[in-house]
């Protein structure tokens, strides 16, 4: 009991990490899906209130006419709220007196309503006063700021609204978050979702493609090459990796610039200047492709050529003196004990690779147009980064949803078609 | 086919490892490459194999100057210490490998791979893999392998290093038969005398990079060139004694032996006696003390200190009734006495 307590002790930092930096992200992130949150709604709830500017889309909504004309005229209401207000700041007899001649009148402008308190027995002489005095009344919903439902549908009522309009004037009037399935549906109506699946499954078939093999190719090439120069030319190949990505990025966009490297040196030719990542999405994909397969090549280059230095030296030499060239040595006895490296950087490069978009991000924002959007890509445009200014949170959400699942369902994919139990268990390489 | 290396060196960037080195091996020769970790076998062998380049010197297979052929067309066979299976192929896979780079048909393949494992007595076990086969059955499938493309020569790295006892003797007789079955031309690289005497035609002792003493197992045991070839062949092994050559031998403070005939130096020199030389059986002649006794079920090992220094070993039929601290009187065999000088050489 105690060691397990112990163990646990040991195991917290690990499961708090976990906890808030896993299942919390991926937790909230199916909250936000199921919401229309966005800027403008904010995350923390909301108020009742319609504005000047909104009284265009309620004509458009199902209100009737006479209570959109209601709100709009409303003016000035001589209600039991106001009075006391009145009382409050004038005097008890000026209310009693408006209250018993006035109570549940209009006024459709505050000039009428100000003529009333002048003609009081016991008048408000002061112009200033009358206006504030006015002010106490004024019943319009219109640009009026309610905490509640209920403080809002009151209003609705003291302006004499119809109460069949009232449950949709409140829906219309909610300025926070609700929940929804509509992410959903929407996303399911939307084009550019399979755009955005098409290309993701594009840019990472060919990115592994070109990360696998091009990882082979080097670790292999540089496996028969002698010591000193193997080194130098895995070093070279690294550095991709160990650069801070904005910087690689940065390089690249100089040499793919319109004034760059590749237009200069194309220029000699009479190549007409243009920006050769960004030109067309066949330059843009390729720009991609490369950037991205150079940074996952490295790694792969690493893994397989540490895991060809683990295959003994005899097995080679054995090969050797049985005939084999170079190539049949590579296709007969390296590659086949590869397998497990091969197949996990395989699956590693596909999750990581369907999740990540910080190089495209850094290198062509998605474009030209939204030719290399990918779908995490997209979905950080919608929830984080939107040229319109209204981040749609939950949109944002859902897209990411979307992902978790693939990653999940892949996951399992893997785990299964490769045994993953097995190769973890058995020795990869047998004497 | 005869196998012949000429003023063989071999350097590792400034370290020569051989130098000058000569080896002929005769056709249908067994050969044994003997010497201790570190003499330069293992090197000699890789370089025969063709997987080092040679540093100077040349390699021939019959008439062919292979010194600067690739050793994937060498047509030698190697079989390795650790074996060197392919763990991701079948044994048969395994045994036709040397057939399927050469793109040779799958008919053709199958059927050599049939006789050679008829040949090695693994017919049955030819979908395994390696890590199904117990070490000898691997050595078995190994042994196919370098012999499936009828090599010129056939090389054999420790073979037997990795072996417990009972299978070690099993094999030891098991490649001495396919060798002799099949006439090629091997080499034996080993550090075990037992090995080396018990399956080679000729054994070539290696000391660092050179060969001490190139002959037949029986006459390298019989006839040392050294003191150091006297010392690494026999099990148990020999005993050295220092002496004193004058009328007689004189050995330590007080003890004499006969001179054996043809001894013809005075002064100090070595004497190197083997236990079977030394016991009862040979008379009596010189005193000691037994201090050590090491039963072996047939047989049992008795050191005797002798009177005056020096430690004599004996091997005696188990049943003889020698208990530590017995004092003894035993006799030496005398024409079989070797005698070195203080260098090492025999004299």
């Amino acid at each position: 009991m105690k060691t397990r307590l112990l163990a646990f002790g040991f195991l917290s930092p690990a499961l708090i990490a976990v906890f808030f930096f896993f299942l919390l992200p991926v937790l909230l992130t199916v909250v936000f899906a199921f919401t229309n949150m966005s800027t403008s709604t904010g995350i923390m709830g909301g108020a009742y209130q319609i504005n000047e500017t909104q009284m265009g889309s309620l004509r458009d909504t199902e209100v009737s006419p006479e209570s959109i004309e209601k709100l709009e005229g409303a003016g000035y209401l001589i209600s039991e709220a106001g009075l006391a207000a009145l009382a409050e700041e004038f005097g008890e007899d000026t209310a009693e007196e408006l209250r018993d001649d006035y109570l549940g009148e209009t006024f459709a402008a505050r000039r009428d309503l100000e003529r009333v308190l002048r003609n009081l027995d016991d008048p408000i002489r002061n112009t200033r006063d009358r206006k504030a005095a006015a002010d106490l009344f004024v019943s319009t919903v219109i640009g009026e700021r309610f905490d509640t439902a209920e403080d809002f549908r009151a209003a609705l009522v003291e302006t004499g609204i119809d109460p069949a309009d009232h449950d949709l004037l409140t829906e219309f009037a909610y300025t926070g978050w609700t929940w929804t399935t509509a992410n959903f549906s929407l996303l399911a109506e939307l084009p550019s979702t399979m755009r955005y699946a098409s290309n993701t499954a594009f840019y990472v078939v060919c990115t592994l493609t070109f990360n696998i093999l091009f990882g082979l190719f080097l670790a292999i090439s540089t496996f028969y090459l002698p010591g000193r120069l193997a080194n130098t030319f895995r070093a070279i190949w690294f550095l991709p990796r160990i650069l801070p990505p904005v910087l690689y990025v940065l390089m690249w966009n100089w040499f793919t610039w319109d004034r760059g490297f590749i237009a200069t040196v194309a220029g000699w030719f009479g190549a007409p200047q243009q920006n050769w990542m960004l030109h067309t999405s066949t330059h843009a994909w390729t720009a991609v492709i490369l950037i991205n397969g150079f940074v996952g090549a490295s790694l792969g280059m690493i893994l397989f050529s540490s895991a060809i230095k683990a295959i003994p030296t005899s097995m080679l030499y054995a090969s050797e003196v049985d005939g084999a060239n170079r190539w049949q040595q590579v296709r007969y006895i390296i590659l086949p004990q590869m397998r497990w490296p091969i197949l996990f950087m395989t699956s590693y490069q596909t999750l990581s690779l369907l999740t990540s978009f910080e190089y495209i991000l850094l290198a062509t924002d998605g474009g030209p147009g939204r030719s290399t959007e990918v779908w995490a890509l997209a979905a950080y445009h919608t929830a984080l980064n939107n040229y319109g200014g209204n981040l749609q949170y939950g949109l944002g959400a859902a897209y990411a949803l979307a992902l978790v699942f693939i990653g999940i369902a892949l996951s399992i994919l893997y785990l299964r078609f490769f045994n993953f139990k097995e190769l973890l268990s058995k020795p990869r390489i047998e004497q | 086919m005869e196998l012949r290396l000429e003023k063989f060196t071999k350097a590792f960037g400034p370290v020569t490892v051989i130098q000058d080195m000569d080896l002929t091996v005769g056709s249908g020769e067994m050969m044994a490459l003997l010497g201790p970790s570190g003499c330069g076998k293992s090197t000699t062998l890789f370089a025969i194999c063709g997987i080092h380049k040679m540093t100077g010197g040349r390699l021939y297979f019959g008439d062919r100057d292979v010194t600067s052929v690739p050793a994937q067309q060498r047509s030698v066979g190697v079989v390795f210490q650790n074996y060197a299976l392919y763990p991701h192929m079948t044994a048969e896979q395994n045994i036709g490998f040397p057939l399927k780079v050469m793109r040779q048909p799958k008919a053709e393949i199958a059927k050599e791979v049939q006789r050679l494992a008829d040949l090695v007595q693994i017919g049955d076990l030819l979908d395994r893999r390696p890590a199904q086969l117990s070490g000898g059955q691997q050595q078995r499938v190994a042994l196919a392998r370098a012999m499936i493309r009828k090599p010129d020569v056939l090389l054999l790295d420790e073979p037997l290093a990795n072996l417990d006892a009972k299978l070690r003797l099993e094999m030891r007789a098991e490649i001495r038969r396919i060798q002799r079955e099949t006439g090629i031309t091997a080499i034996l690289v080993t550090h075990d005398q037992v090995e080396a005497m018990s399956m080679c035609d000729r054994i070539a002792l290696m000391r660092d990079g050179k060969i001490v003493q190139l002959d037949t197992p029986e006459r390298m045991y019989a006839d040392p060139a050294s003191q150091f070839v006297a010392g690494f062949l026999g099990n148990p092994p020999i005993s050295f004694l220092p002496a004193r050559a004058g009328e007689q031998l004189a050995i330590g403070q007080s003890q004499v032996l006969p001179r054996p005939a043809g001894l013809e130096v005075q002064g100090d020199i070595v004497l190197g006696i083997r236990p079977e030389h030394f016991g009862p059986q040979h008379g009596q002649g010189l005193h000691g003390e037994v201090i050590f006794v090491e039963p072996q079920g047939r047989e049992e090992l008795v050191d005797v200190q002798l009177d005056g220094g020096g430690i004599l070993r004996a091997i005696l039929p188990t049943g003889d009734p020698v208990k530590l601290g017995d004092r003894v009187n035993w006799g030496v065999s005398g024409g079989n006495i070797l005698a070195f000088s203080t260098e090492g050489v025999r004299l």
